[in-house]
């Protein structure tokens, strides 16, 4: 004759113990977790429901989380696909900058690149971009872009790690890291040019032909 | 290595995720490439701008309590 309760309780104990093992192993992830949810919806409302939205999941498929693969990775993929599914529709996008340049193909990209610098004064003028020029320049990076840019220069994820997030081959990653962050220099650019940085006149014939604020 | 596959290469030697045997010759191609050179530091600047200035947002105090208090084994 078994007894029931007896059964039941290390089952019960069972689901107890994994929920302090995934809080033990999930909660130090919650500062990267905002930051990267804050960057991506643009606003800290968004970037907490967000946030606790991913964790729900999280916990709810925490048995499904391979051990011995990458944690922080995976809560990271749910965080992607939680903000894709539930936040990425309700986004407005805002005025952005006018990537249409880098927009074009990695390939083109690179080849017109090839010979050419970015003149000094621009060199200089990046050094004296103000902190808040490069959270906006942040925030006006299409979405694909910013993720991949997000997850590099401020998590610090590897491109093997992105590529596993975003789940996107690794050359997809690169491209987009490289455009983003032309794109991010441009924006920041742009921005310390609006502030007067750059001398009238110095302002290289290239840097001219596009300005910033025609979509707002 | 020539000036195309550098450019097209710069973030990954930034990044540190260039194979040994390309930074090699990544490298190489610098040192006899001015201009090149200036573009390898125009990454590093603008990677280390982005590091240092883009403040990370903290997770409020409140999201974390409302996180955990959300969990199943501590209504248990």
């Amino acid at each position: 004759m078994t007894n029931t309760s007896h059964e039941m309780a290390p089952a019960a104990g069972d689901a107890q113990k994994r929920g302090w093992d995934f809080e033990a192993a999930a909660m130090p992830f919650v500062d990267s977790l905002y930051n990267t949810a804050y960057r991506m919806t643009r606003n800290a409302e968004d970037a907490e429901d967000l946030v606790q939205e991913a964790y729900f999941k999280a916990y709810k498929y925490y048995d499904k989380f391979q051990v011995g693969t990458n944690f922080k990775a995976w809560l990271f993929k749910i965080l992607k696909n939680t903000f894709i599914n539930s936040y990425r529709k309700q986004q407005q996008q805002p005025p952005t900058a006018d990537f249409a340049e880098i927009e074009e193909s990695f390939e083109q990209q690179i080849s017109g690149e090839a010979n050419e610098s970015l003149p000094s004064p621009e060199q200089e003028l990046l050094a004296d971009v103000l902190d808040e020029d490069v959270q906006r320049a942040m925030d006006v990076l299409p979405e694909d872009y910013r993720m991949a840019v997000v997850l590099a220069d401020l998590e610090g994820f590897s491109y093997k790690e992105i590529a596993e997030i975003l789940e996107a081959p690794v050359g997809t990653v690169m491209s987009r890291l490289y455009r983003g962050r032309k794109m991010l220099e441009k924006a920041m650019l742009d921005y310390a040019r609006d502030h007067g940085y750059l001398r009238a006149g110095e302002e290289p014939a290239k840097m001219r032909s596009r300005k910033r604020g025609s979509a707002a | 290595m020539n000036c195309r596959k550098v450019r097209e290469t710069l973030f990954l030697y930034a990044d540190n995720e260039m194979e040994a045997d390309l930074v090699i010759s990544f490298r190489r191609h610098v040192e006899i490439c001015p201009a090149c050179a200036r573009e390898i530091e125009r990454a590093l600047r603008l990677l280390s701008l982005v590091r240092q200035r883009c403040h990370r947002a903290p997770a409020p105090e409140r999201l974390r309590q409302r996180i955990l208090v959300s969990f199943p084994h501590r209504k248990a």
